[in-house]
């Protein structure tokens, strides 16, 4: 048995962008907490490129952000480039990007991390999980510690079972320096889970004093420069610094094509699959031929440091061709490479084989999140990790899942595509991956949280006040556009004739021309008496969007209370569909295999047509038993 | 968090469905059910239905217009079939009417029915007893089953071809639309607007023409209303009982003798057409007269064609009233007996004797042309395909986006929003074909563009 003081609520295996939000997240809850990790030093690292955010994902990060997360936070006081990008583009579409300097970034979250309440952390690895009756009951480490606990997070990443390939050559590794996490993969292949197997890939590192950056073309982050956080502010940012472009070119494929046979994603030795989105340059030369040039990115990894990550060239070829491939490319031609590109398979558990909670099917207790479930990227893994963590201190206190819909978060977005459809490649977000992205912006991802936020408990109370006033502003002022007129003439009639292009024929509400698209609150000013300076600019903006957007704002909230009924009947995890008179074959396989948890999901499922849902319908209402779920 | 309860009985979106068998009964029921349907009943019949209470009624279109008279019924939620509110109405037997209820009802908000559904919601609001449960999940697998069978009927050949064509060059587009927005970093040969507006005008321009085939289609399926018109004694009753071979109409020499409209059925190449004779159009102060006139111009307004007949012995002035819409009009010069000199057809103008049945042949071969175009004149009278009503509102609903989506493409700036009237006007077009499962838009775009920098 453990002792007092190796009994917590929840414990966190991993100290990963997922962990971290995890461990906080519960312990904000007042949960106690547990945070274990192999090595200290590596909580809140940044294992690819240094940059957190961009289209898909920073509307994670701000919806991480509005539910008391630290990603934000930590982007604002590590990022030393901000740039918003789409900012040509509508409001839902546009998306913050942040390069960020490693060590800052890392000390922000560890600072966080080291001061929440109720979490202590722990370095060791974990080499098992005790479960009794399918239950977690807690974990073991390497030295044969033993910590109890109801719930427990795994977020550990790249490092299960991870292979790194360079050329020919191949070993066990976790990221490029870790050691792999052989032991605990051992254990949970024995589980009833289902495993996969994905690959990724990285670019070779180089040394920013070898590069001939007077050759390149620069990209400066833009002014007013972005703030991340709904909480932060410039004044946290540092020194701000440029991204470079530069392109590869013929003689560099040339060297990629004639080596080919050398890279172990052409040779057979690897087989899983690599992301489309984020192809190796090895593929980009084969599968994209007619193309005689491809864009690398030139990010700093850090003020204090040369090093540089060229996103676009990752590789798993032999460092001799590394070397050569990268020396022809234009302002590389004496480049240092710091550390050789490699690619890495590594394991994956069928996120179908989760619930919605992220809590595993098979044993109860049990929650992944992160890579693990087969997705990439930082922010995708942090809002596993705080989603995990809310719930895995709900199921201490007996409490239904907290999940957030498809209309409400890009996180229910990601969530449900996981756990209804699985993932083939490494999953990582898009705008086009949501359905209703007109409502999903990052600019009211706080408007769509934080009160559930605040419900659950994980919402800092300073935060919370904020928000509160934010949004009574944004009552207000709206009630005020609505029932204040702008007269004909109000402010002289030229002035009409300038901005609306004619005059005025009869008095209009603010709200109204604000609506039109040639009216912002620039405009708007110029054409009433009104004075609108005190309105904080934040509440502009919201008010604006709102208005601009409103007939589709409108459509697409019939489209959620029309789909909504299907989300609000849940459908037993017990529920045999072998047995349900009228469903074809396909539709009972289907079904079975995902057990979705309401209808809503289960029409979502590829191939399951409305009839299918109507006889489930049907069929529940007929079994009035069946109708209670988790 | 706040548990959801739901209330016993769920108001869910309003549907309708025509209750009694389709064909010609003396009585046909239109059952409107869900959220919203007392107002949009309210909106039908200018009247605030008592619960439980049938009125009698007029049935009023979304101009005004009158579809026709009958009964309408209130059923408060939740003493009703489905449990939610619902209203019924009984109107005549004839497919026509039913068939502009229905339509009515979907501009107001309403969808139709699917097989089984309203059955199905009485049995989700515990409406039918559960002995009944597995006859329903009988019926809604056999009538879907029926149902997709004659949509695979109707839809084979030229019609689903062409659906699915609209269909792969929306989704060609909208691969390029997310590429602009969610890869805007990226080199890759994105189309410019300009294009994407090119390219979007096409699409219009061929979804109009399948618009057209589908209204042709429809109107094979379900009719088409032909109104005679004209001045007082130009012949107008005669010509209905010529072309009904019945004596439907009271025909006198007196100017003025029909009043209320007067309809009567007949087939015209297979496609049912109800014709409706009216009031002669003139001033009058007699007050029954000039009621009458009123219906006559409300037929007019609804009538798919329009017969204005002139008596070619009369002197006065018989030009057609401004307020008729000539696209919708055949004129037929009436009483050539009485002329000695003859006169040639041509699209336009029909020349007839009324009494002598002369030219009458000829009348219905033109009205054949205008009802199905130039697919009458094919050897083997095959029509392109069978459309149903809410085929042809689906292309209407693409349509309407697709012109949205024009209109937010040229300004730059809302390219999102462009994305998504095209990705409800795919929807729609889906619904036609049956397509439910989404389009991996996503892996269309890696798969043509070289992504990842
Ligand atoms: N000679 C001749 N007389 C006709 C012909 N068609 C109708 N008539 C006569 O014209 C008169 C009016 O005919 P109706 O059919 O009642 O005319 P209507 O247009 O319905 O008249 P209202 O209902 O009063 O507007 C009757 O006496 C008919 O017999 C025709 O082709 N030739
Ligand atoms: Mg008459």
């Amino acid at each position: 048995m453990t002792s007092k003081d190796q009994q917590y609520d929840v414990i966190v295996i991993g100290g990963g962008h997922a962990g971290t939000e995890a461990a906080l997240a519960a312990a904000r809850m007042g949960a106690q907490t547990l945070l274990i990790t192999h090595n200290i030093e590596t909580i809140g690292q940044m294992s690819c490129n240094p940059a957190i955010g961009g289209i898909g994902k920073s509307h994670l990060v701000k919806e991480i952000d509005a539910m008391g997360g630290v990603m934000a936070l930590a982007a604002d006081q590590g990022g030393i480039q901000f740039r918003v990008l789409n900012s040509r583009k509508g409001p839902a579409v546009r998306a913050t990007r942040a390069q960020s300097d490693r060590v800052l970034y890392k000390a922000a979250i560890r600072q966080q991390v080291e001061n929440q309440v109720n979490l202590q952390i722990f370095q060791q690895a974990v080499d098992d999980l005790l479960i009794e009756n399918d239950c977690i009951c807690g974990v073991v480490t390497q030295s044969g510690l033993t910590f109890s606990a109801q719930s427990v997070v795994l977020t550990t990443g790249t490092f299960l079972g991870g292979k790194i390939h360079i050329g020919n050559d191949n070993y066990s590794a976790g990221r490029a320096g870790d050691p792999p996490a052989i032991t605990l993969a051992k254990r949970l292949r024995e589980l009833s889970l289902r495993v996969g197997r994905l690959k990724t890939g990285t670019p070779p590192r180089i040394d920013g004093r070898s590069i001939d950056y007077s050759q390149l073309e620069e990209q400066p982050g833009d002014t007013p420069t972005p703030v991340f956080s709904f909480m932060g502010s410039r004044e946290l940012h540092p020194q701000q610094v440029s991204c470079f472009i530069t392109y590869t070119n013929e003689t560099t494929h040339e060297i990629i094509q004639q080596d080919l046979r050398l890279s172990p994603m052409y040779n057979g030795n690897i087989d899983s699959t690599g992301p489309r989105y984020c192809p190796s340059i090895e593929d980009k030369v084969t599968r994209f031929a007619e193309r005689n040039q491809h864009q690398i990115f030139i990010e700093p990894e850090g003020l204090q440091t040369h090093e540089v990550y060229p996103n676009g060239i990752s590789t798993s070829l032999p460092f001799e061709t590394q070397q050569k491939f990268v020396r022809s490319v234009k302002g590389f031609e004496n480049a240092h490479i710091t550390r050789p590109g490699y690619a890495i398979e590594y394991d994956y558990f069928d996120p179908r084989d989760l619930q919605p909670s992220l809590e595993t099917k098979a044993i109860q207790g049990l929650f992944f999140a992160g890579q693990i479930n087969g997705t990439t990227g930082y922010e995708e893994a942090a809002a596993q990790g705080l989603v995990a963590g809310i719930n895995a201190v709900r199921r201490t206190q007996e409490q239904d899942a907290w999940v957030p819909r498809r209309d409400q978060a890009y996180i229910g977005v990601m969530i449900d595509d996981l756990v209804t459809s699985g993932t083939i490649e490494p999953y990582r977000m898009f705008t086009s991956r949501a359905e209703f992205r007109l409502l999903l912006r990052q600019d009211n991802a706080d408007l769509r949280l934080s009160e559930m936020a605040n419900e659950l408990g994980c919402l800092p109370a300073k935060q919370w006040q904020a928000f509160s006033e934010k949004r009574e502003a944004l009552e207000t002022q709206q009630q005020r556009l609505k029932s204040c007129f702008v007269q004909p003439g109000e402010m002289g009639a030229e002035v009409e004739e300038k901005i609306l292009g004619k005059k005025l024929k009869h008095e209009y509400s603010m709200y109204e021309l604000l609506r039109r698209p040639e009216v912002d609150f620039e405009k708007l000013q110029q054409l009433s008496k009104q004075d609108f300076s005190s309105i904080p600019s934040t509440v502009k903006e919201q008010l604006e969007i709102q208005a601009k957007y409103a007939g589709y704002i409108e459509r697409q909230n019939l489209e959620v209370e029309k789909l909504s009924h299907q989300e609000e009947v849940k459908l037993s995890p017990d529920m045999n569909y072998a047995a349900i008179n009228g469903l074809s074959n396909e539709a009972k396989q289907k079904l079975m295999e995902i057990k979705p948890h309401t209808i809503g999901q289960a029409a979502r499922i590829s191939g399951i047509t409305p009839s299918t849902i109507s006889l489930l319908l049907v069929h529940l209402k007929s079994k009035p038993v069946q109708k209670i779920a988790s | 968090m706040p548990k959801f309860i739901p209330p016993t009985i769920v108001q869910k979106e309003p549907i309708c469905a025509l209750a009694t068998p389709p064909g010609k009964g003396a009585l046909a029921i239109v059952r409107l059910s869900g959220k919203n349907a007392y107002a949009i009943a309210k909106n039908i019949t200018h009247e605030s239905l008592l619960p439980r209470r049938a009125h009698y009624t007029a049935f009023y279109d979304a101009n005004d217009g009158i579809i026709d008279q009958g009964l309408a019924t209130y059923f408060q939620t939740p003493s009703s079939f489905t449990g939610e509110d619902v209203i019924e109405f009984h109107c005549h037997g004839n497919p026509l009417v039913a068939e502009l209820l229905l339509k009515t009802l979907c501009c107001l908000g309403a969808r139709l029915a699917t097989p089984g559904e309203f059955s199905l919601r009485a049995f989700l609001n515990n409406k039918i007893d559960l002995a009944q449960a597995e006859a329903i999940a009988d019926l809604i697998n056999s009538t879907t089953e029926q149902a997709a069978r004659t949509a695979t009927r109707s839809l084979q050949g030229a019609f689903s071809e062409r659906v699915n064509s609209v269909l792969t060059q929306l989704v060609q587009m909208r691969m390029h639309i997310e590429a602009h927005l969610d890869f805007p970093d990226e080199e890759i040969d994105r189309q410019q607007t300009t294009q994407l507006c090119k390219q979007l005008t096409l699409l219009e321009d061929f979804l109009d023409e399948l618009l057209q085939q589908a209204k042709l289609g429809e109107r094979l399926q379900t009719g088409a209303t032909i109104a005679i018109a004209g001045k007082p004694n130009a012949g107008k009753s005669s010509l209905l009982n010529v072309l009904a071979q019945s004596d439907v109409a009271i025909v006198t020499e007196i100017p003025g003798t029909t009043r209320d409209p007067l309809s009567a059925d007949i087939e015209i190449q297979g496609v049912a057409v109800r014709l409706i004779d009216t009031a002669g159009l003139r001033e009058t102060k007699d007050i029954v007269e000039a009621k009458g006139i009123e219906r006559a111009q409300q037929a007019l307004a609804q009538a798919d064609l329009i017969l204005w007949l002139t008596d070619v012995s009369s002197d006065d002035s018989q030009a057609i009233p401004k307020e008729i819409d000539v696209n919708k009009v055949i004129t037929v010069h009436n009483k050539i007996d009485l002329q000695e000199a003859s006169s040639l057809n041509d699209n336009e103008n029909i020349y007839i004797s009324a009494k002598n049945h002369t030219g009458i042949d000829e009348l219905i071969a033109q009205l054949a042309l205008r009802l199905l175009g130039e697919n009458v004149l094919s050897e083997n009278g095959d029509t392109p395909f069978l459309a149903r009503n809410r085929h042809v509102i689906a292309l209407q609903n693409a349509q309407q986006h697709l012109r949205s989506a024009q209109q937010r493409l040229s300004s730059a700036n809302e390219l999102e929003l462009a994305a998504e009237d095209l990705r409800i006007a795919q929807q729609n077009l889906g619904v036609i074909t049956g397509a439910f499962t989404p389009d991996d838009l996503l892996g269309k775009i890696f798969s043509e563009f070289c992504i990842g920098k």
